[in-house]
């Protein structure tokens, strides 16, 4: 049993190589099916997201090579393999699990640590063993993937922080408001980061949203997507006052909120907390309304500076994540090196059943009287002398095969008691 | 006397324990775990009790026969309020802000211990309980809130230099600490001024504090005190006054709470407490 990934990411090839060999949902079935087709003793699993196509190929003792992953995409994408075979890597056995230990944490992600690839990966695999292209190996391996993710995950800070400026604008505004039901968002402006943002703190809770734009059209729209009221810009001032949170996005070249205003609104606001948000460039507020008391104005800078604080530390915690992953790694080593060896023990077992039970069967008819209590007594002592024989080689094979040897021992027992029957069929 | 004394020594330790394990917990929290922070309160919170219990037999009042025992009792109130409050509003982090301020006042509490003012009045006394114990209680929320009121500030200037460290993320929002803060004065006024009502009934119909008695520091400062919460409350109430400039008016007026506490004696105030030379003072222990 060998293991094998082959792919690509968005590191290895660029995008219009990726969108080439990439899968959707509507595919992906068809493409494993002619895969096992070619392959008939191999399990695979496909996994492909925007930013990666990987393959993984688990097969007698590596009978599926490299070259027949390629031509296989080749085949299916109508593609030269030529074309993309310089942006492939490939992986075998440790270093292939090793890969999607890593994947499958988010520690090859293009953003450090998020979570969407552990959703992905799961989704892969669940389609991959609806189409029962997925065995024994596989189910291991991508099960104990999505384990280690999420050991990672818990043991490790490196999906804690937040690392997109929307998110953490949310979380700022949650330092300042214990929660958004009834409070005021004020849209000005109408640009794409506006509505990231709007997004985020609708689904934190947000539900009276104001915008105001200079086409009014354009503020309607986007006050309709988030059950909102569009006002005319001309009343910005008036709504300054109510507004708990207010995100700035005008493409105006100076500034739209002066500090006479802000300090206004906040004695309205009776020293309530204001919460605004510019990122607008060039700036639409006076950066001086920062220093208004009970007020909290953050501009794009100083988010985009945290998001990067934020992202340094998640690579900081990449050494701890690499630590987890090799234990873990090994750990599964270990345990498919116990799995080669199970199916040839099984068998040992069955011959030493079989046996018996055929020495049983000669016995019987020579002791006539003996009542049923008797019989199942013999029978009883039959297969727990079995057993009991059995019981240390099993023991020690499995033992030494954790440590790569136990593949030897079965051969050896074998060959002793005349079992030659290959028994390495994958198990659909 | 030292003896006497090494239980609230021992809780003090234990406070002390609880206040670096709090702190610590928000600067490396795989070290300092939050249980032992909690832990050590309790069980220092445990000895405090059983230390008034043992005071209380042994001079068979409630203990506030001198400044020391007063001090004791008014931190034990502070605890006992705080730990009810966390049970009912999960308070986050305010042990980091409350312990390091419990265990600075019991140090102090303890510089009191063996002092000569005794108190003059009757303890088996109606008018006594009903003075002391609800401004003890009202005493205490207002120390919480002044624990809140830090940690308000502390988080605002946070959010407003954009300093992103390891309190931040444990402190709570604005919002949240304001509305505790709330909670507290408004549990404690209503206390202070049963207390201060209590208090002048009982100055009215016993002669304790002399003719002049409202030129007394204490009974002067305690109006202040109350006056200082009713202008809070006022503002919020009324006015739906928010922000810093609360937090700050918590502040002053838990300074004026100890002032008035303490500060008072050093004034020169006796408030029906006696100063009495060291001899006759370990007369009247020896009596008692």
């Amino acid at each position: 049993m060998s293991i094998l990934v082959v792919g690509l990411n968005h590191k290895s090839a660029p995008v219009e190589i990726r969108e080439k060999l990439a899968f959707n949902a509507n595919n992906i079935s068809t493409a494993l099916s002619l895969f096992l087709h070619k392959h008939q003793a191999a399990e695979a699993v496909i996994l492909s997201t925007c930013n990666r196509v990987e393959i993984y190929v688990s097969s007698i003792e590596g009978t599926v090579t490299v070259e027949d992953v390629f031509s296989f995409l080749a085949e299916f994408h109508k593609i030269e393999s030529g074309n993309f075979s310089p942006y492939m890597y490939h992986y075998k056995d440790g270093r292939a699990v090793n890969h999607l230990f890593f994947v499958t944490a988010s520690l090859d992600s293009m953003v450090l640590g998020e979570s969407q690839i552990l959703s992905q990966v799961k989704e892969a695999y669940t389609m991959a063993s609806m189409e029962e292209a997925t065995g024994k190996v596989m189910n291991q391996l991508f099960q104990q993937a999505l384990n280690v993710a999420k050991i990672i995950h818990t043991k490790t800070s490196i999906g804690k922080r937040k690392v997109s400026i929307s998110s953490v604008a949310v979380e700022f505004a949650e330092k300042i408001f214990q929660d958004f039901t009834g409070k005021m968002v004020l849209v000005v402006g109408a640009g794409e980061m506006c509505e990231l943002l709007l997004k985020h703190l609708y689904e934190e809770g947000a539900r009276t949203i104001v915008v105001a734009n200079r086409t009014f059209e354009r503020a309607q729209e986007i006050a309709n997507a988030f059950q909102g009221q569009a006002i005319k810009y001309e009343l910005l001032g008036e709504y300054l006052a109510k507004a708990d949170i207010i995100i700035s996005s005008t493409s105006a070249p100076h500034y739209v909120i002066h500090v006479d205003q802000v300090k206004e609104a906040i004695w309205h606001r009776r020293g309530n907390p204001m919460f605004l948000i510019d990122i607008a460039v060039p700036r639409d507020i006076e950066p001086d309304v920062a220093n208004v008391d009970n007020v909290y104005l953050y501009n794009i800078d100083d988010l985009q500076s945290v998001v990067n604080q934020n992202i340094d530390e998640r690579t900081r915690e990449v050494e701890k994540c690499r630590a987890i992953v090799e234990e873990e790694v090994e750990h599964f080593m270990a345990k498919l090196e116990e799995m080669k060896i199970e199916p040839a023990i099984t068998q040992l077992r069955n011959h030493f059943h079989t046996v018996g039970k055929e020495e049983l069967e000669r016995l019987r008819p020579k002791l006539k009287t003996i009542d049923t209590g008797d019989w199942e007594q013999v029978v009883y002592t039959m297969e727990r002398t079995i057993n009991k024989l059995l019981h240390h080689p099993a023991k020690v094979a499995k033992l030494e095969a954790k440590n790569g040897g136990g593949y030897r021992y079965v051969e050896t027992i074998k060959k002793l008691f005349g079992i030659f029957h290959h028994t390495d069929h994958p198990q659909h | 006397m030292i003896m006497t004394h090494i239980p609230f020594i021992i809780t003090i330790l234990l406070y002390f324990v609880s206040s670096v394990w709090s702190i610590g917990s928000i600067i490396k929290p795989i070290f300092f775990t939050k249980k032992v922070a909690k832990w050590s309160m309790m069980m220092g919170f445990f000895i405090h009790s059983g230390f008034l219990v043992f005071l209380g037999l042994e001079s068979g009042n409630i203990p506030i026969t001198n400044v020391y025992e007063s001090f004791v009792s008014l931190l034990w109130c502070v605890l006992f309020v705080y730990i009810n409050l966390d049970y009912l509003y999960k308070l986050p982090s305010l042990d980091t802000f409350l312990m390091p301020l419990v265990t600075a006042l019991s140090i102090w509490a303890l510089t009191f211990d063996g002092g000569n003012l005794l108190i003059t009045v009757s303890l088996q006394n109606f008018w006594l309980v009903a003075h002391i114990i609800p401004i003890f209680i009202g005493y205490a929320a207002f120390t919480i809130s002044f624990s809140l009121s830090v940690m308000y500030l502390t988080q605002q200037r946070q959010l407003k230099h954009k300093l992103f460290g390891p309190l931040f993320s444990k402190l709570p929002s604005l919002e949240g600490i304001d509305k505790l803060m709330w909670k507290t004065i408004s549990f404690g006024f209503p206390l202070l001024t049963l207390g201060l009502v209590f208090g002048t009934f009982w100055v009215r119909t016993q002669d304790i504090l002399g003719e002049q008695w409202y030129l007394d520091y204490k009974v002067v400062l305690g109006l202040a005190t109350w006056l200082i919460y009713a202008a809070l409350l006022h503002m919020r109430l009324v006015a739906s006054f928010h922000g810093t400039r609360i937090a700050l008016l918590t502040i002053a007026g838990f300074c004026l709470v100890l002032f008035t506490f303490i500060g008072t004696f050093f004034m020169g105030s006796k408030h029906a407490f006696q100063r009495v030379s060291e001899q006759t003072h370990n007369e009247i222990v020896n009596i008692r």
